[in-house]
Formats: C-alpha cells, sequence, structure tokens
C-alpha cells in the first residue's frame, strides 16, 4: 500500500513537471527579461561582433543575455531553440545558420510566443520571424557598380567572383551589380565563377580566368575574402596596377588595402547597426510594439579611395 | 494490483513522453511558412511596374512641390546644425547612415556634361543633376511617403526603385537634356543622398524628378 502510494505520488510529480516543462517558465514578474542571441558561428570574427554588439546592447537596455555558438549546424541551433524555449527566454536574436533549414526553428520560438529577430541573414519566410534585419546587398551593390562603371568610363573586360551560389546574400549583390553594369553594353563579363566566399578559392580561380582571359580591366568579388584572393592572383600575374579590384563586406583587410590603393572599393556593412538595432527592437517589443516592419535593410557604405578618409584606420594584423 | 498500476503509470508517462517529443504538421503549412518569402506561395507576385506608376502620378508628384526643402536652405542648416537637418528633413526606408533628402531649387546652367547638368545656386553653391547614373533608392526613399512595412521582402523594395528610376530616363532626363543651355535658368526639384556620419557637400548630386526652364 506504502509502495502504492509512493509510485503515485512520483508519477504525479512527474505529470507536473512534464506538463510545466511544456510551458515557457516564466521567471518573477520582478527580474530582468532574458534575451537568447543565437548565432550561426563564432568561429568568424565578424559574427563575433555581431553576436557581443547584441548582447551588449541587450544588457545596457536592463536585460539578461546569453550567447548560444550553433557552429554552423541547424539541428544544434534546434537544440539551441530548444533550451531557451524551455528556460523561458523572453526573446531571441538570431543569426539563422541557413535561410531554409532554421525556418522550423523560427516556427517553433514564434508557437512558444517569443518573438525572433533575425540579423544579417535571412529566413525565407515572411511569417515566422517578427522581423529581419538584413545588410541592403542589393542597394549597396547598386552603389558599387555605380562606381565600377565610372571608374571602367563604360568599357572593359571583366570578371564577376560570386560567393556560395546557395546564398541569398551571393545572389542579391550580383544581382544589385548587374543592375547596373548591364546596361552598359561595353562592358563585357569574360568569366563568372564561384570561388565560395574564400580567399583561397578566389586566388585559385582568378589564376585559371586569367589563363584564358588575360586581357582584363576589373574583377568584381562577391566578398572581401575573394578580393583579397583575387589581388593575389593578379600580383602573381603581374597585372596588379593594371587591373580594379572590388571587394564586399568593409573587412579590415580590405580598407586597409584600399587605403593602400590596392582594391578599388568595397560596401561597407554594419554588424553592430544590425545586432543594437535588434536588441532595440526586442526592447520596443516588449513595451508593447508590434507593427515591425519584416524586413528592414541596413544602409551598406560605399567605401572608396576618394572616400577612405572618412573611416578609420583598422588595426594592421 | 501493485504491479498493475505501475504498469499502467509507466505507460501512461511513456506515452506523455512519446506525445510531447514528436510534432506533427500538415505538410502544406510547413511548405506555405517556408516559401511564403520567395513569393513563390500565399499572395500573387508583386508588380513593382504598376506599383511605381501610381507612386510617381498619385503620390510624389503632387506632394513634391509642397514637402520639397529649398536646396539653399537645407545646405545652410547642413553647415551649421547638421544633427537638426538630418533629423528634421532626411527620410529612408531602412536605418544606418545612409540618408535621402527631397530638395527644390533655381539656378543657372553652367555646364552641360554627358553624365550630368551643373546648375548654379543664387547662394553659391552647384548642384549636379544627374542625366546618366539614375540609379539608387533616393527617389523612392526621400518623399517618405512609402512605408517599409507596406513589404514583406526586399526584392520588391529594390524593383520599386529600379522602376522609378526608368521613370525617370523615360520622362524626365529627355526634356531635362533638350532644356539646358549654359546660361538659362533651370528650376528643379529632386533627391539627394548624404551620409550621415560621413557628411560632403562638395560635390552633391541630385536625382532629378521634375526640371524646367524657368521663363526670364
Amino acid at each position: 500500500m506504502h509502495m502504492k502510494k509512493q509510485a503515485l505520488l512520483m508519477a504525479g510529480w512527474l505529470l507536473v513537471l512534464l506538463t510545466l516543462g511544456r510551458c515557457t517558465s516564466k521567471q518573477d514578474a520582478g527580474a530582468p527579461k532574458k534575451v537568447a542571441v543565437i548565432v550561426s558561428t563564432l568561429n568568424n570574427p565578424w559574427f563575433v561582433v555581431l553576436a557581443q554588439t547584441a548582447a551588449e546592447e541587450a544588457r545596457a537596455l536592463g536585460y539578461e543575455a546569453k550567447i548560444f555558438d550553433s557552429q554552423n549546424n541547424t539541428s544544434l541551433e534546434a537544440d539551441h531553440f530548444e533550451n531557451t524555449i524551455v528556460s523561458g527566454f523572453d526573446a531571441i536574436l538570431l543569426n539563422p545558420t541557413d535561410s531554409d533549414g532554421s525556418i522550423v526553428n523560427v516556427m517553433k520560438a514564434k508557437e512558444a510566443g517569443i518573438p525572433v529577430f533575425c540579423m544579417d541573414r535571412e529566413v525565407n519566410s515572411s511569417k515566422v520571424a517578427t522581423s529581419q534585419i538584413l545588410s541592403d546587398n542589393y542597394s549597396g551593390c547598386v552603389a558599387l557598380g555605380v562606381h565600377f562603371v565610372q571608374s571602367l568610363n563604360k568599357k572593359g573586360n571583366y570578371v564577376e567572383l560570386l560567393g556560395l551560389v546557395g546564398d541569398n546574400n551571393t545572389w542579391n549583390r550580383s544581382k544589385g551589380f548587374h543592375s547596373v553594369v548591364d546596361r552598359y553594353p561595353s562592358l563585357k563579363m569574360v568569366a563568372r565563377q564561384s570561388a565560395d566566399f574564400d580567399r583561397n578559392k578566389a586566388l585559385e580561380v582568378l589564376e585559371s580566368i586569367l589563363q584564358a582571359h588575360p586581357d582584363i580591366d576589373a574583377v568584381f568579388c562577391g566578398n572581401d575574402a575573394m578580393a583579397m584572393g583575387a589581388y593575389q592572383a593578379l600580383v602573381a600575374a603581374g597585372k596588379a596596377n593594371e587591373v580594379a579590384v572590388y571587394g564586399f563586406d568593409g573587412a579590415d583587410d580590405v580598407m586597409n588595402s584600399i587605403r593602400d590603393h590596392k582594391i578599388k572599393a568595397t560596401g561597407l556593412q554594419s554588424p553592430q547597426t544590425m545586432a543594437k538595432t535588434a536588441a532595440q527592437y526586442a526592447d520596443a517589443y516588449f513595451k508593447g510594439k508590434r507593427d515591425f516592419a519584416q524586413r528592414v535593410p541596413v544602409a551598406v557604405e560605399l567605401v572608396t579611395q576618394q572616400t577612405i578618409s572618412d573611416y578609420e584606420t583598422p588595426a594592421k594584423p | 494490483m501493485n504491479k498493475t498500476v505501475k504498469y499502467l503509470i509507466g505507460f501512461g508517462l511513456l506515452g506523455l513522453i512519446a506525445y510531447n517529443s514528436v510534432y506533427f504538421k500538415r505538410l502544406d503549412e510547413v511548405k506555405a511558412a517556408g516559401t511564403a518569402g520567395a513569393g513563390k506561395a500565399g499572395k500573387a507576385a508583386f508588380a513593382a511596374a504598376p506599383y511605381a506608376e501610381t507612386f510617381w502620378t498619385t503620390k510624389l508628384l503632387p506632394a513634391a512641390p509642397n514637402s520639397a526643402t529649398d536646396l539653399a536652405t537645407l545646405l545652410s542648416l547642413l553647415k551649421t546644425d547638421k544633427e537638426k537637418a538630418f533629423s528634421t528633413y532626411s527620410q529612408a526606408l531602412g536605418i544606418g547612415n545612409i540618408r535621402y533628402f527631397l530638395v527644390k531649387g533655381e539656378g543657372a546652367v553652367t555646364a552641360v556634361g554627358p553624365n550630368e547638368v551643373t546648375v548654379s545656386l543664387p547662394s553659391g553653391e552647384t548642384v549636379h543633376l544627374a542625366t546618366e547614373y539614375i540609379f539608387g533608392n533616393a527617389v523612392r526613399d526621400a518623399s517618405g511617403l512609402i512605408k517599409i512595412t507596406e513589404f514583406d521582402n526586399t526584392a520588391d523594395l529594390n524593383s520599386v526603385s529600379a522602376e522609378i528610376n526608368d521613370i525617370i530616363r523615360k520622362t524626365v532626363i529627355p526634356p531635362l537634356k533638350a532644356n539646358a543651355t549654359p546660361g538659362k535658368k533651370l528650376a528643379f526639384i529632386g533627391a539627394i543622398e548624404l551620409n550621415r556620419a560621413h557628411l560632403h557637400l562638395e560635390t552633391l548630386n541630385l536625382i532629378p524628378i521634375v526640371a524646367q526652364r524657368v521663363k526670364e
């Protein structure tokens, strides 16, 4: 009889715990709200800045903040979402690992009543995140495209190095660039190849392109790492002074190369602006705001050899 | 009896855990959520050309003469109180340092180049009215009449800019080029882009919305 009573009591407790586990555990009314920063990777300094700025801004606004590293793994990201939901976080600032694969994770948070604000990378849905704060890749590359056309005086041969072909940013950048450049028929794209946003791959790809097309005037690269790789290939081929290289990101090494007149121009993204805005949106959400724009573009600034003096000199490595 | 109760509770708990561990969702719902952003499902594809045409004829052109700021007044305020100038007169659909102003002015044409018409304002400043490089979001954003909340995806926003710029190329630039003669006076309304953090007023480029010769 005693055993039966104990078993029943234990079962009762387990039932209570399980039921509670399904709900998000809400903290005391007086305790600060909790903000989770779930970032695709902390293995890249750019994303470290993004995550840390978001967490710092959330703390500055009076909230608890914790960073979760998804290590570019969507299932690890799913675990982080489960944890944040169960641990009673009140908002998630997300840099998704995969624009399609992360949708289901964001949906889970939405179903649990937790707002999700995407930073820098988008999810391919307009119905799950509360708002998505994204670099205006397209418009940034429109500005780069205009500078490109002006610098080349509307004519010449060029190569385009694309980023990862499955990545939205790759195509937004390429489309913005071509929306300008394709209006000038004397500008001929002699080769276009993916170098996966990777410096070494860009070096190899451009080296092989140069063998088939030694007579080029410019290389447009979908990010700064590839621009650095392309520049290296041009140096090796003795063409660094004749061929203009364009990048995108505003990475320190490219900003320094623009200053040294090695790279022509780049589009400067601001992870700080995106991260701070995401934290401020979470704050506004807690205070009752609900009419967020689904996608908020963050301006990308054109940095050229003429405007580089406006920007601080980054520390040389 | 004891054992039966334990088994029953055990099975009950297992059932509850299993129920809590597995989610069932309609495949079409998940697919719809996944593709909505790409514009493949849900509502019909956004038609940028008619949107831009309506914006141009029924909103921008009627509102521009009154809502545009006098360029010389703006330039003077930018030099004395940059923050006030940006917070009072600039617009942008996105966030960041790049902001747009809807401005108007009048001045004498001093040069006609292949890419621009240069106009000298009575206040002494010069402004370059673009005739070749009609790109970017200046005209879309400068009036503040388009709201970011109207759009679910950035591709639609970008196509609105492209269509507005096309209207300018077709309807504003040809008469501007025809009327631009050095020494003659032009009245203009247009949009300029300025960087809030890195402000440069030495070279002012304006995308024209209206440009007319002033009768002297």
